[in-house]
């Protein structure tokens, strides 16, 4: 194993889950906000659902891999206190990953609605979390957790951008490379 | 002697008249059309997220008594679980506890405390029960060549029946139609 990236499942996982990151905040500010027709919106709520599902399975996934592989060392131009703060940063961004998908899923179990969570069309219908159902508090706990999560994860992630552009800029370094499968072995 | 035969002439007639009328007047009061899902239709339907749904109960069963019946009736006898759409989100919806809450109130019914003929057919009038709440209801049972057919529309707020998950009918329509198509023969 190439020891200055990252596992090759991971960088695979990192790219895919920054894609349907992106799919998810989009979907779900329009599903909420845009003045679209019910059906639409409705159908939108099913998409949203069915895909957080599978951003479950992916993070889920992501976070078993990171536990059980070893990370590449930083470079040695990064400062014992720019470690620590990385460190913090990506703690922060794994956490808010995690909460996204379960604050969502705590909704869906919670809302009164009581519909279904039909994943990749009618293939597998996931459960509702039991003990919950029907329950307008916990419901709207939850809405709140998912809203200002999807908020701070993506101020989290203009800095994880930024930060590696900043580490480009001030010690021409790559960062990257660590997250891609080939030609990161300088 | 004489006298005597004529008396028990007359009383024989008399007699004759009396079983006669009272032969005919059970078959008048006696007829009872049972139907049920075996031969006959009960259906619903309304709008969700604007988009048009139709379903109709796969169990239930119904006794029509009609005029000029001494005592005329039409009670009913429906499985709420059996309540099916063909689309898989809204058949394990259905039965949740805000909808229709299968689990503790297992059957809906229809008691008549009124029925008049009117040109074509029937009025109905009487109590329809569902989740244990009752609330009048009139309908004009059409009557045809070979069965009977009925529509009337209910609102779902009046029994409970979503008042938790939409209130303000945003999503599903407070009016739902109901559409009986009834054989005449059993």
């Amino acid at each position: 194993m190439n020891k200055h990236r990252y596992h090759s499942l991971s960088i695979s996982l990192h790219w895919l889950i920054a894609m349907g990151l992106v799919f998810m905040f989009v979907s779900g500010l329009y599903m909420v906000n845009a003045e679209i027709p019910k059906a639409e919106q409705y159908k939108l709520f099913q998409i949203h659902k069915a895909s957080g599902v599978v951003m479950l399975w992916a993070i889920l996934l992501r976070l078993l891999v990171r536990i059980f592989t070893q990370k590449p060392p930083l470079p040695n131009v990064i400062s014992k206190e720019e470690a620590k703060r990385a460190k913090l940063g990506h703690v922060l961004l794994y956490t808010g990953l995690a909460i996204m998908p379960l604050s969502g899923w705590v909704m869906v179990s919670a809302s009164p609605f009581g519909l279904p969570t039909l994943v990749f069309v009618d293939w597998l219908n996931w459960p509702h979390i039991p003990g919950i159902q029907r329950n307008k508090l916990v419901e709207g706990i939850a809405n709140n957790i998912h809203m200002y999560t999807a908020i701070l994860l993506s101020c989290l992630i203009v800095g994880h951008i930024a930060a590696v552009y900043w580490h480009k800029r001030t010690h021409n370094i790559n960062l990257v490379k660590r997250m891609w499968w080939f030609n990161n072995d300088n | 002697m004489k006298v005597k035969y004529c008396l028990s002439q007359t009383a024989k007639a008399f007699l004759l008249l009396v079983s006669a009328v009272t032969a005919l007047q059970p078959a008048i009061a006696n007829i009872t059309i049972t139907v049920s899902n075996e031969n006959s239709e009960v259906g619903f339907s309304g709008e969700h997220a604007g988009m048009q749904f139709s379903g109709i109960f796969e169990q239930w069963t119904a006794n029509l008594t009609l005029p000029p019946a001494k005592a005329p009736q039409i009670t009913a006898m429906f499985q709420l679980e059996s309540a099916k759409t063909g689309d898989f989100t809204y058949d394990s919806t259905l039965p949740e506890g805000d909808w229709f809450d299968v689990e503790n109130h297992p059957e809906g019914k229809f008691i008549s405390d009124s029925i008049t003929v009117i040109d074509g057919g029937y009025k109905v009038s009487g109590l329809l029960t569902l989740k244990n709440i009752s609330n009048p209801q009139t309908f004009v049972l059409y009557e045809q060549k070979d069965g009977f057919s009925a529509n009337f529309a209910i609102d779902r707020i009046d029994y409970n029946i979503g008042v938790e998950s939409d209130p303000d009918a945003e999503w599903v329509s407070r009016e739902i139609m109901m559409r009986m198509q009834l054989a005449k023969a059993n």
